[in-house]
């Protein structure tokens, strides 16, 4: 099978050296036969894109970009290079990509729910505007679950639910999604659990749950796993409207908005912190790009996403791809940023900490 | 599968023709990153992810792992011929490697660090093999307190590092705390001194600042005293002479087993706690060698004890950075957490069932960090004559590539243009406490230990209260470093009265 990708691969990684120690950009096209081919196709065959990734290599975010990379070439005929640009929590990449040339040769992820809300705040360093990106879809949205350590005593959402302060929970820094999830539930469900940030890394706080110091933490449902099926941890609560197929069991943050003294509000920040969650990891290229381009690259990307052999890898190496359309994206970027003033506010005191 | 069973699968499973090679090119790999300065273990695995897709899982560890176990002993030898850190974790290897190579003994300083990688490599692996059936109690043992404590005690190695002259030590020691407050605060999520630059919102990068301390402002020290990187030698050793001074080397690093040994178990210890990382472990063995010596006087001028305790260190933390992410799946490192995603595209269990079902291959990784070394000092060792020919030549000729080769290791660790203007203005900074006699090391363990102290102690104090020191674990670390503290200022005092003494 892979004779094709791993010199693929190969070239690619020849190529990151090569930046990396001496920082240029060789190209070397890549020779393809077959039909000719015409528009945007014609355009893309042989070039190399760039493919900006914000966060650093072996992340999350990078392993999903270079999963993703050889199924990118196979359907758009160009080769892929994988850009790592970490920094400012994700934010000095899509600055990069928002200022790229629009000429279609510049993709990047970007960790859509933490974007726009530094926008909303007016973070600085936050120089994009996430309406303005073309959306060529989105690869991943994470449910989120809230996730507890059975060695606590705790075995449900209700055990903890009306506790004070002496259920303590973890999460990283001050305005990290950990944190925000936690503030936020707390706020829609009159929670008032004594919320420890500060920790370094989400492997940090797992260690203080296993050690007891904190009861549980908020997080991404696949972060999740493995402590769950080894009986260590339990879910108790997730995102999302409905309950996820695969966990049927475990109540949703919406099911319980319905007990609390304001269930109008409740509903209200939970809808705003669900569509939040919906932007999800989208792939995206610089404003005003154009327009044949973009619909080549997420018909492209469309096709990527639904390869059976892609999936096959995504679900061996649990790295769940959960795709929506460009079109789709950006009615979800929309419903994102239109948010009730009140609850814009309330996110915005969310983030930079003052809840 | 038992223990035993899973060793001897292990290590039958590493040695064979299905692994082996993968292991092979993965050092060698792993050795060639380590001697290009800025390229480190971390960059190594991330360079080898992608073709893991398609291997086996016993040969894609053996490759990952392989390359990562190396990187230290390259980046030693970059340390000991051009004063330039290969990696991070080699800063303090450059202490008393270049003065070696400055002697004429370059060769030598080799030997000894390659082979000083190989044995504290071997006691992390062996440790980490040994604690097995208690793996998870001591991970589990370090909570924020008992990190903060720990922390806290390695800090107080400053005294020893700059013993001579205490209130030097002492100022740059602060210098570093201060540089590590830089960035945003991630319990406030305020900026600190960040002059508005949003550059240095995430903080210093370690490597920029490693890279300008110690390899640019020996670059400046070259170029304003002219002549070339080996001193006063005028022609580079024979090949004959580089020969045996390898093997000098090696047999020095041997004879000195006691110091490895206590040097090792520092890094040991080092790599189970959490976010330290192996530049402090480098540099608190580097002062627990200084303290321990009966030559005190010549660390710095060229000691090779100093050269074998660092790298003793920094290649024993491999074993321990191992402990929480075999025991739970939890990684301690950035290095950790890429291993970690690869053993999951490997298709491999992690954390508890991979210590009850598959303890073999637990023993892969314990014999690729041994083997991998191996082939290290060996593939190391072939490096050492044409290296050392090149630091024969000019310094108007070195300076400029060096630099360049500096500055490109400083840029691609975030592919960022200012962490280049950072690695100048830290050239400058060193240059300036070299010939001011301040001590770098200091420095650079506050820089490091800056970030550990401050978090922890925030968190242990939410966590368990302001009392939190009075938990019993804490408690004995707290004691341990005030006897610690107060020998070492007792010494002080008492050689004073020494001095003043002689002088009289």
């Amino acid at each position: 099978m892979t004779g094709t990708r791993i010199v693929g691969q190969a070239k690619r990684i020849g190529l990151v050296w090569l930046l990396a120690i001496f920082a240029l950009t060789a190209c070397e096209p890549v020779e393809q036969e077959g039909p000719p081919k015409t528009g945007a196709a014609a355009f893309y065959d042989g070039r190399i894109i760039k493919w900006i990734i914000p966060y650093s290599p072996g992340g999350g975010y990078d392993e999903y970009g270079r999963m993703i990379a050889p199924f990118l070439e196979k359907y758009t005929g160009a080769r892929v290079d994988i850009l790592n640009l970490p920094g400012a929590g994700g934010m000095r990449g899509v600055n990069e990509l928002f200022n790229s040339a629009d000429d279609g040769l510049t993709i990047g992820t970007m960790n859509g729910s933490a974007l726009v809300m530094n926008e909303l705040a007016g973070m600085r360093g936050a120089d994009y505007k996430v309406t303005e990106f073309e959306y060529l879809g989105r690869v991943v949205a994470d449910a989120r679950v809230f996730v507890i350590s059975l060695d606590s005593g705790y075995t449900s959402f209700e055990d903890i639910w009306r506790k004070g302060k002496e259920v303590k929970i973890g999460a990283t820094g001050l305005g990290g999604s950990t944190y925000v999830d936690a503030v936020i539930v707390n706020e829609a469900l009159d929670m008032e659990l004594d919320i420890i940030h500060g920790f370094d890394s989400s492997s940090v706080v797992r260690q203080a749950m296993l050690r007891g110091n904190i009861v549980g933490t908020w997080g991404s449902w696949g972060s999740a796993l493995d402590a769950v099926d080894e009986g260590r941890d339990k879910i108790i609560l997730q995102s999302g409207k409905q309950r996820a197929p695969d966990l049927p069991d475990v109540p949703t943050a919406f099911e319980m908005a319905a007990k609390t003294r304001n269930p109008e509000r409740a509903m209200a920040i939970l809808n705003a912190w669900e569509s939040l969650h919906a932007v999800g990891r989208p792939v995206a290229v610089p404003p005003g790009t154009n327009p044949e381009r973009v619909a080549f690259l997420s018909e492209a990307l469309d096709s990527a996403l639904h390869d059976p052999e892609l999936l096959a890898i995504a679900k061996s190496t649990g790295r769940p791809i959960n795709h929506a359309s460009a079109e789709g994206m950006r009615q979800i970027v929309t419903e994102a940023t239109e948010m009730r003033d009140d609850i814009r506010q309330l996110f915005v005191r969310a983030i930079q900490g003052e809840l | 599968m038992g223990i035993m069973e899973g060793l001897i699968s292990g290590f039958l499973q590493a040695i064979s023709l299905a692994v082996f090679p993968y292991l092979l090119i993965g050092a060698v790999f792993g050795l060639i990153i380590g001697v290009i300065p800025g390229l480190s273990g971390h960059f190594a695995m991330a360079m080898v992810i992608p073709f893991l897709y398609s291997m086996e899982p016993g040969a894609g560890i053996a490759f990952l792992l392989g390359a990562h176990s190396t990187v230290a002993q390259g980046g030693g030898l970059t340390a000991i011929f051009f004063s330039t850190p290969g990696t991070g974790q080699n800063a303090a290897t450059l202490l008393d490697g270049s003065p070696m190579r400055n002697n004429g003994l370059g060769a030598m300083a080799a030997g000894a660090a390659l082979t000083s990688c190989f044995l504290g490599a071997t006691f992390g692996a062996a440790a980490l093999a040994l604690l097995l059936p208690v793996l998870q109690k001591v991970v589990l043992f370090f909570g924020p307190a008992e990190i903060f404590v720990l922390a806290f005690l390695a800090l107080t190695f400053v005294a020893v590092l700059g013993k001579e002259d205490i209130t030097r030590s002492l100022i740059a020691a602060l210098l570093g705390l201060l540089l590590a407050m830089i960035g945003l605060d991630n319990v406030t999520n305020q900026e600190r001194f960040t002059f508005g630059l949003l550059e240095l919102r995430d903080g210093l990068e370690l490597v920029p600042v490693i890279l300008g301390l110690f390899a640019v402002a020996e670059m400046f020290e070259l170029w304003v005293s002219g002549g070339s990187l080996t001193g006063s030698q005028t022609s580079p050793l024979s090949v004959k002479e580089t020969q045996s001074q390898i093997f000098r080397g090696m047999i020095e690093a041997f004879k000195r087993w006691w110091l490895i040994l206590r040097c090792s178990s520092i890094g040991t210890a080092m790599g189970l706690i959490p976010g330290l990382g192996s530049a402090p472990a480098a540099f608190i063995a580097y002062g627990h060698a200084k303290q321990t010596s009966k030559h005190k006087e010549t660390f710095g001028k060229g000691n090779i004890e100093g050269v074998i305790g660092s790298e003793a260190a920094n290649d024993a933390v491999e074993g321990g950075a191992l402990a929480s992410t075999v025991a739970f799946g939890v990684p301690g490192s950035s290095s950790m957490a890429i291993l970690l995603s690869a053993l999951f595209v490997l298709g491999q269990e992690t954390g508890p069932k991979m210590l009850t079902q598959h303890v073999d291959v637990v023993f892969i990784m314990i014999f690729t960090i041994i083997i991998g070394n191996f082939i290290g000092m060996v593939g190391g060792a072939f490096l050492v004559n044409p290296l050392s020919r090149l630091t024969g030549l000019r310094g108007s000729l070195l300076v400029p590539v060096l630099i360049a080769i500096v500055f490109t290791g400083a840029f691609a660790v975030q592919r960022s243009w200012f962490d280049i203007g950072i690695a100048l203005l830290f050239g400058v900074i060193g240059y300036l406490m070299k010939e001011l006699d301040y001590s770098r090391a200091a420095l650079l363990i506050g820089f490091v230990l800056g970030f550990a102290v401050e978090k922890n102690l925030y968190l242990a104090t939410q966590l368990s209260g302001p009392y939190f020191l009075f938990d019993p674990i804490p408690l004995t670390l707290a004691i341990i470093t005030i006897a610690f503290l107060a020998y070492n200022t007792w010494s002080i005092i008492r050689h004073r009265g020494e001095v003043n003494e002689d002088a009289g």
